[in-house]
């Protein structure tokens, strides 16, 4: 069966200006990916694409003005978002486990860390106090932390932003999650300290069979650390594939503008990229999203776009490519 | 982190000078000449010179105010300008009075503020949450002598119910002996079942009043608090990790604990003046009362120590929350 | 262009939007301006002339010629408290200006200088903390005699270190910034970086507090005349008035003290409403921009 199966998500964020008009921000449009166990997506776009809201949507920690207005995400066959609360609730940090792009402040600053390891896993399953203890020590240990007995009475405050983020990392996969969620989990990190965060999410997928889904702008972490890969434009996934696919015959102008952007390091630079402002999610334009800052726009832009399979399940979002 | 503490108390002394400078200024703002009042009406000449040069008045001012200075060090707060009474004796003896109606006051205020702040910001823009904002709003609003006036006009004059407003302690009835100064509590201690139960009475009304202006702050800063944190990453992320909402609602209560016990500290300084317009109110006979007649008088020697006490309170506040807070969140006990 | 149908007035459009984000700061805002109304009308509107003794109708219930009573020198409590409204917004609106003028220099002065004038600032501000508003104002304005203009001034100038401190605080934000350096870089005199470049982005944040401190003027000036240390009877001023009533309280004549009690209630909530709404107004759009 199939991991994770997100079809056709809508977010929307709805509120009243100044005016007393009501605004609905259309901030996701149509989301449909998949993911299967043992693989990583690296899910990547400028800031404001709906990478992070992707993520926050299918785990329902949407809070208002944001709202989801449509679509589904099958977990393992079962909808997330059809799912009462407290059963999404259940599966958040034991079936499915984020982490986030802070850590220092995602940690719980008055709790030392080993508590904290022992509270998620004692949240999710029932064992004993010197069980979860032992877990979160041997957890510790495993993502390379020095002297983990030790560590475990830490204060958050205590910790390198390295430090903090293997703890972070140590907390998701406390409970063995079947799907491991990353939003931007090196951004702030220095450069060594980046590598070897990845290598180490990279080696758990392959040593424990679990999906992964990597968040980031940067296109040099979905090169080297991803299996699949789908760009995010305007709150749709433009072009999604295998990463050598993807790489090696860029389809939708977005994503060809993207990497040939970034030649030396193969990095986003920060939040805008060439060609024009990001998308006003206030007013996006009829039919294709991109075709205001698109130099290959023609007419035709103006209907809805197809999804063209480009073959080995590279699929482009895009009239140029289907002409 | 007991050099921590002893660097916050060193910080403490050069505020004390600005303080003693400042409530130094305030006798000269006045441009009241207290040896007149002093020295009495029937005085010759040499005897108000004699008077000026005890009080240093004929010296420099700075001179006036190192004077000033050595003499509060050790203890001297000068004496009243009416009565003659040196003042620090009359603070002492009133100080009881007014800690007694603070405490109470503030404890329940608190006791119902802390709790409702925190149920207004677990749901925020609920009908609870629109209430007790109206609520808390309304206590910035009232006039403390007002609410006062208001509380012994319908309790004891409409009602009936309420003893009053004429001191701490039945007319007719002699206080228990001095232990405490509290006449509740050395009733109490001294079982003297009818002083407790007449000053119990005493206390009710202005112990509530202190407690409704106090509550309004509190609701308005616990909501504020507790709204931050439960915006906080780590909420959010506890959200993530799917614990149970008893969990999460836990660690948003124990990481609201420490700033509201802080502004709580801090908010003791208004509350100070609140419950010296209730004691002038209420004729309680504290030192709120004794400042505030003073003021009304042109005391200002009383005035000055008045002043000063209650400064030096807040100080005492601010230290003690400073203590609480080295105590409670483990990055401060740590920090440099 | 021509339109059929008159499309709602984008004014209305506006109140009805800033009504719904914050119903606490329109209701607010209608409570003063009904205050500002009576202030203005009072001439017209007050049955009687406030300070005119009736010493045959003394202490007469409301009721009849009088819907407040009478107050022990048979004056018209009903006059007297509209009339109070103009003294409220006489304190309050010169006491906040005074605040401004002095704060708001402070803040931009000390945040854009730093160095020893700004740490000697703020050790006085935290000095004065220590020290609670009322009875300072109550010691100062009775050390440098209870005139109008003492009320005023030192209401002022307790007020003034509220806005020095939210100045000082967006100025060092702002101190680093772009245009700033730039004016810097063009020669600007730095009285003109201060006051045309960088107050107009940094006012905002005293702005929204203005209603509060108006609120706090109204309240602290009666609080003074109630006292009897600020403005003395028989003025109509609604401290002073609830300091007549209070005597009678306690004798059943209720009405001199209570009336003059709710207008001045009503006219610090309506002023508390306002200044909440406009800190919620601010606030979030800041939030916004944080993150």
């Amino acid at each position: 069966m199939t991991l994770l199966s997100v079809e056709d998500l809508h977010t929307h964020f709805i509120s009243r200006d100044l005016d007393n008009q009501i605004r609905v921000a259309r901030a996701l449009n149509g989301v449909s990916f998949t993911l299967e166990a043992g693989r990583i997506l690296g899910l990547v776009g400028e800031t404001g694409a709906g990478k992070s809201l992707t993520a926050t949507s299918l785990m329902g920690l949407l809070r208002p003005p944001a709202r989801v207005v449509g679509g589904r995400a099958l977990f393992e066959g079962q909808d997330l978002l059809a799912m009462p609360e407290a059963q999404v609730n259940a599966l958040r940090g034991r079936d499915i486990s984020l982490v986030v792009q802070s850590p220092k402040s995602s940690l719980d600053p008055l709790t030392r860390i080993g508590d904290q390891l022992i509270r998620i896993h004692r949240a999710h399953r029932k064992v004993s106090e010197a069980a979860a203890r032992d877990r979160a020590v041997e957890m510790l240990a495993s993502l390379g932390i020095p002297d983990p007995a030790r560590r475990m009475a830490a204060w958050p405050y205590e910790l390198s932003g390295g430090m903090a983020q293997r703890v972070l990392i140590a907390l998701a996969l406390m409970n063995a999650p079947r799907l491991l969620i990353a939003d931007e989990p090196t951004t702030g990190l220095d450069v060594t300290v980046q590598a070897q965060i990845l290598d180490l999410l990279r080696d758990l997928v392959r040593r424990t069979g679990i999906g992964a889904m990597i968040i980031t702008h940067d296109l040099g972490v979905v090169a080297h650390y991803c299996d699949e890969m789908a760009v995010m434009y305007a709150g749709a996934i433009v072009e999604s594939g295998p990463v050598r696919e993807v790489f090696g015959q860029p389809s939708h102008p977005y994503t060809a503008n993207l990497i040939g952007a970034t030649p030396e390091r193969l990095r986003l630079g920060g939040p805008r990229t060439v060609g024009g402002p990001p998308p006003n999610l206030f007013r996006l334009p009829e039919g294709c999203a991109y075709r205001d800052r698109c130099p290959q726009a023609g007419p035709d832009c103006a209907q809805t776009p197809p999804d063209v399979a480009l073959g080995a399940g590279h699929i482009a979002r895009c009239h140029r490519v289907a002409a | 982190m007991s050099g921590l503490l002893a660097r916050r108390i060193a910080l403490v002394v050069p505020l004390l000078a600005v303080i003693l400078l400042f409530t130094f200024l305030l006798v000269r703002l006045s441009g009241s000449d207290p040896v007149g009042l002093l020295a009495g009406p029937t005085a010759t000449t040499e005897e108000i010179a004699l008077v000026r040069a005890s009080l240093a008045l004929d010296q420099p001012i700075w001179v006036q105010f190192g004077v000033y200075f050595g003499k509060v060090l050790q203890g001297d707060l000068g004496q009243s300008w009416l009565s003659n009474r040196p003042v620090l004796a009359e603070i002492l003896d009133r100080a009881p009075a007014t800690i007694e109606l603070m405490f109470w006051g503030v404890l329940i205020g608190a006791g119902l503020g802390i709790p409702a702040g925190l149920r207004a910001a677990f749901r925020p823009d609920g009908s609870f949450d629109q209430v007790t904002r109206f609520l808390s709003l309304l206590g910035f609003s009232v006039p403390t002598y007002w609410l006062g006036l208001i509380m012994l006009f319908v309790f004891f004059y409409l009602l009936g119910w309420a003893p009053p407003g004429m001191g701490r302690i039945d007319l007719f009835l002699t206080p228990p002996d001095r232990i405490t100064g509290s006449y509740l509590i050395d009733g109490l201690l001294a079982a003297d079942w009818e002083a407790a139960g007449s000053a119990f009475s005493q206390l009710v009304l202005p112990v509530l009043c202190v407690a409704i202006i106090s509550a309004a702050p509190i609701i308005k800063q616990t909501r504020a608090i507790a709204l931050e944190v439960l915006a906080s990453d780590y909420i959010r992320y506890a959200r993530a990790q799917g614990l149970p909402h008893g969990q999460i609602r836990a660690m948003a209560l124990r990481n609201s604990a420490t700033p509201v016990v802080t502004f709580i500290g801090t908010e003791i300084t208004g509350l100070v003046g609140t419950t010296s317009l209730i004691e002038y109110v209420f004729a309680w006979g504290g030192l709120g009362q004794y400042g505030l007649s003073a003021i009304i008088a042109g005391d200002f020697a009383v005035v000055q120590g008045y002043v000063l006490v209650l400064a030096l309170f807040s100080v005492l506040v601010f230290l003690a929350v400073d203590v609480f807070v080295m105590l409670t969140e483990p990055r401060a006990g740590a920090a440099p | 262009m021509s339109t059929t149908v008159a499309p709602t007035p984008r004014w209305a459009l506006r109140i009805a939007g800033i009504t719904r984000r914050s119903p606490t700061l329109a209701i607010g805002a209608t409570i003063l301006l009904v205050f500002a109304l009576v202030a203005i009308l009072a001439p017209w509107i007050a049955p009687f002339d406030p300070i005119q003794a009736q010493p045959r109708n003394v202490l007469a219930p409301p009721g009849g010629a009088h819907p407040f009573g009478t107050d022990g020198n048979g004056m018209d409590v009903l006059s007297r408290v509209i009339a109070g409204a103009g003294w409220a917004f006489g304190i309050a609106i010169p006491a906040v200006l005074v605040g401004l003028l002095a704060g708001v220099p402070l803040g931009l002065y000390t945040g854009y200088r730093g160095g020893w004038p700004d740490e000697i600032m703020m050790r006085g501000f935290d000095a004065l903390r220590v020290f609670p508003s009322i009875i300072l104002a109550l010691a100062v304005v009775a050390a440098a005699g209870p005139s109008l203009l003492n009320v005023v001034l030192v209401i002022g100038f307790l007020d003034s270190p509220v806005f020095a401190r939210v100045v000082r605080a967006e100025v060092i934000a702002l101190r680093g910034s772009t245009f700033v350096e730039s004016a810097v870089a063009a020669g600007n005199p730095t009285w003109r970086i201060l006051f045309v470049h960088i107050l107009p982005n940094a006012i905002q944040g005293a702005m929204a507090q203005t209603a509060v401190r108006a609120a706090w003027a109204v309240r602290i000036s009666a609080t003074l005349a109630f006292l009897g240390v600020g403005i003395q009877p028989p003025t109509p001023e609604w401290g002073a008035m609830i300091r007549q009533g209070a005597e009678y309280l306690v004798t059943g004549q209720w009405w001199v003290g209570v009336f003059p009690g709710i207008a001045l209630i009503l006219m610090v909530l309506g002023l508390n409403m306002l200044g909440d709404g406009m800190q919620d107004m601010l606030d979030p759009r800041r939030k916004a921009a944080t993150r």
